[in-house]
């Protein structure tokens, strides 16, 4: 009998302490962004998407090589003796024309493992993170800065300029190849 | 046709049409559904005729009560998935003796009182006249039917506790 | 009442089809906002600001959510039992609409002026139970089956402690009328049951701690009546999925929304006629004060539904307040607790009207 009224005792208390917690709950602050509107200042190093300063890509292929999901490809062509590239922003000279540089958002796990190898630093996060998009090609982002025509010129020049350097050694007919020196260790 | 004249067809047309379902289905819940019908239209039939406590208890014991019970046990007796539940035809020549008899006595009876006719009125609540027959002219009987029910009540916990 | 009203100029059919519309007009703006301040007082209760957008504070909220549902596609399991699955939704609307029938809403307006009104309403609600195991069963979904199992065998539960407490009332006052109980606390703040009614001398201070625990546990009934949690085992989301309308999509699914909603209020339409005062003012009517008396019935009104959805916000409050409890301990407060007690009560009120 005890039992049963302090059964009923404790249940009325314990539901009305209950009670006056979620009552005072009522006035706290609510912790909600109201993010269209308002937005959180994000962290300085932010991981989002990512950017390339193509004036600066050397076209190495390091971060595509880094990458962990394969979502960078990267296709470059030499330049021809006589095009001067111009130099990067830290004293590199760029050697190479860069025909097809795409990072598939969509795949990017934004481990941010392809920013460190790159030698001048010109991929890079950005605090970008509002890029949805209707279609999922639209998340293949494409870096390149020379327009289709251009970069079939430089596939052609290059190709000439085999052509020719084959020509070249095709027609003098060396002497017999030297033999390439063994492997050193 | 006044107002009473179309509530009183469509309750009787509810009670009898979902009657013939409750013979007539091979599935025991569709049956037990329509005997809801049933209960209900019988219910508006007692408001009706002015007895307003007869139909409200009808409601909250047949309906309320019974039915439910009813339809838990059909439901927790039977698989859950799959198997239809159905009644089948048995016992056809006796069975049709016996309701024959049943529906001839009846007709009989029917036809045979002299009805009387009433005016129609609105209804007086009849609760207050119920629980002075029940506290006074028939006090054994009522308290014997709550002993009876109360001798129930603790049979059916001793079953269920074994 | 209006029934005798409309049919003085209309004829008794188009009256009682009217008569019979009118809690209609109430019921879908209350299930409206009814929703709509749940999910604000849920999230102001967890620190959230819940909807925001449609509207000033999301107060449109709930018709976009409406105007969804109707577009949504009607979905019918291809296993489910088609008629009984069709029928539910409406037979449980059907039950909860009924009650509102003899809901006294104002001196002015009660659909149905009968004289077993609480009685009526109980026995209406079987109609509530009988549409929840039909669709739990015509879903012919482990969960649905489940939730309608313990649905019905909860409201069969808790419908003994109701009936008890109400029988209290009735031993104290001598009628089942609604409308006549609600003109009985009139006048006062004291003369509302929970109170003890007009009872007047040493007997009132003896009531009124009885009367309020009365007033508490036909409180909790009718909360588990309609389903509310602690109560709501037979739609536990957590492990029924959502009990009894899982299967239900579009309209069908909110004319179960709607029919919980109406009885939440209908429940708390209830306990506020039996306790409350009904429709009563706690003070008096400005429309005395000033001498306009068709604005006493408005102000009547107003004050029935203020007390109502005061209530309905308790339950509410509930909900974000409590856990679950499991079956067992649901059986165990409606069979061990609330039974006996209201048990009591009633033994000493009626022993205290006889003295
Ligand atoms: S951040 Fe990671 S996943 Fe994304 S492109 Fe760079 S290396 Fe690949
Ligand atoms: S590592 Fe840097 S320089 Fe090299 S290809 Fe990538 S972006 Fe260009």
């Amino acid at each position: 009998m005890k039992q049963y009224i302090s059964n009923i005792y404790s249940a009325l208390a314990t539901v009305f302490i209950g009670m006056k917690i979620t009552f005072k709950h009522l006035f706290v602050p609510a912790v909600t962004i109201q993010y269209p509107d308002v937005r959180v200042t994000l962290p300085g190093r932010v991981r989002n998407r990512l950017y390339v300063n193509m004036d600066d890509c050397i076209g190495c292929d390091q971060c595509a090589r880094a990458c962990p999901v394969d979502c960078i490809s990267i296709e470059t062509v030499k330049s021809v003796p006589g095009e001067d590239l111009g130099k990067t922003s830290n004293g590199k000279k760029k050697a190479l024309w860069v025909t097809k540089f795409d990072i598939d958002i969509a795949k990017c796990c934004y481990c941010q493992l392809c920013v460190f190898p790159c030698p001048t630093e010109c991929i890079y996060m950005t605090d970008v993170y509002e890029f949805s998009e209707f279609e999922r090609e639209n998340l293949v982002y494409s870096y390149i800065t020379l327009t289709k025509d251009e970069v079939l010129e430089k596939k052609a020049n290059f190709e000439k300029f085999e052509a020719e350097k084959a020509a070249q050694k095709a027609a003098p007919k060396p002497p017999a190849p030297e033999k390439p020196a063994p492997p050193q260790a | 046709m006044n107002l009473y004249d179309i509530i009183f067809y469509l309750f009787a047309i509810i009670t009898i049409v979902s009657a013939t379902f409750v013979v007539f289905t091979k599935n025991i819940v569709y049956a037990a559904y329509n005997l809801l019908l049933t209960l209900f239209g019988i219910a508006g039939l007692y408001v009706l005729l002015g007895a307003d406590f007869i139909g409200i208890v009808q409601l909250i014991i047949y309906v309320g009560g019974i039915l439910i019970l009813i339809l838990f046990g059909v439901m927790l007796t039977n698989k859950i998935t799959d198997v239809p539940i159905k009644s089948g035809v048995l016992q056809v020549i006796p069975a049709s003796i016996g309701v024959g008899m049943l529906a001839g006595i009846l007709i009989l009876i029917v036809t045979n009182i002299s009805w009387r006719n009433m005016e129609l009125t609105v209804p007086e609540s009849t609760i207050g006249s119920l629980g002075m027959l029940l506290m006074n002219e028939y006090i054994l009987i009522f308290e014997l039917l709550g002993m009876l029910l109360l001798i129930a009540l603790i049979g059916a916990a001793n079953i269920a506790r074994k | 009442m209006i029934f005798d009203y409309i049919s003085s100029f209309l004829g008794a059919i188009p009256a009682a089809v009217i008569a019979g519309l009118v809690p209609m007009v109430f019921i879908i703006p209350f299930a409206l906002f009814a929703v709509y301040w749940e999910r604000k007082v849920s999230a102001h209760m967890q620190d959230r600001l819940g909807p925001m957008r449609v509207g000033y504070h999301g107060f449109l909220q709930t018709i976009a959510d409406i105007l969804k549902l109707i577009q949504k596609e009607d979905i019918v399991a291809s296993a489910a039992d088609k008629p009984l699955f069709n029928i539910a939704p409406v037979l449980t609307f059907t039950g909860s609409y009924a009650a509102f029938a003899a809901i006294p809403f104002s001196s002015a307006y009660i659909g149905a002026n009968i004289d077993l009104g609480v009685l009526y309403i109980i026995g209406v609600s079987g109609l509530v139970v009988a549409g929840l195991l039909m669709a739990g069963w015509a879903s012919n979904n482990k969960y649905s089956l489940l939730g309608a199992m313990r649905s019905a065998a909860q409201i069969v539960s808790y419908e003994i402690p109701t009936v008890i407490v109400i029988l209290t009332l009735f031993s104290m006052v001598g009628t089942l009328n609604l409308y006549e109980l609600s003109e009985l606390q009139s006048s006062n703040m004291f003369n509302w049951m929970i109170f003890g009614g007009t009872v007047t001398g040493w007997k009132k201070i003896v009531l009124i701690p009885l009367m309020f625990a009365a007033f508490l546990i036909i409180y909790l009934t009718t909360l588990a009546e309609v389903n509310r949690t602690p109560f709501d085992i037979p739609e536990a989301e957590s492990e029924l999925v959502s009990g009894y309308h899982t299967e239900y999509s579009g309209m069908k699914f909110a004319m179960f929304f709607l029919a919980e909603y109406a009885n939440m209020f209908a429940v708390s339409a209830i306990v506020t006629s039996l306790f409350l005062g009904g429709y009563h003012s706690p003070f008096g009517y400005l429309g005395n004060t000033i001498g306009i008396t068709w604005l006493v019935p408005i102000e009547q009104f107003f004050w029935f539904a203020f007390k109502g959805i005061a209530l309905v916000t308790v339950q509410m409050w509930l909900r974000w307040t409590l856990p679950r409890l499991r079956v067992d301990q649901l059986m165990v407060v409606c069979w061990k607790y609330l039974i006996p007690l209201s048990f009591l009560i009633f033994l000493i009120v009626s022993l205290l009207m006889v003295l």
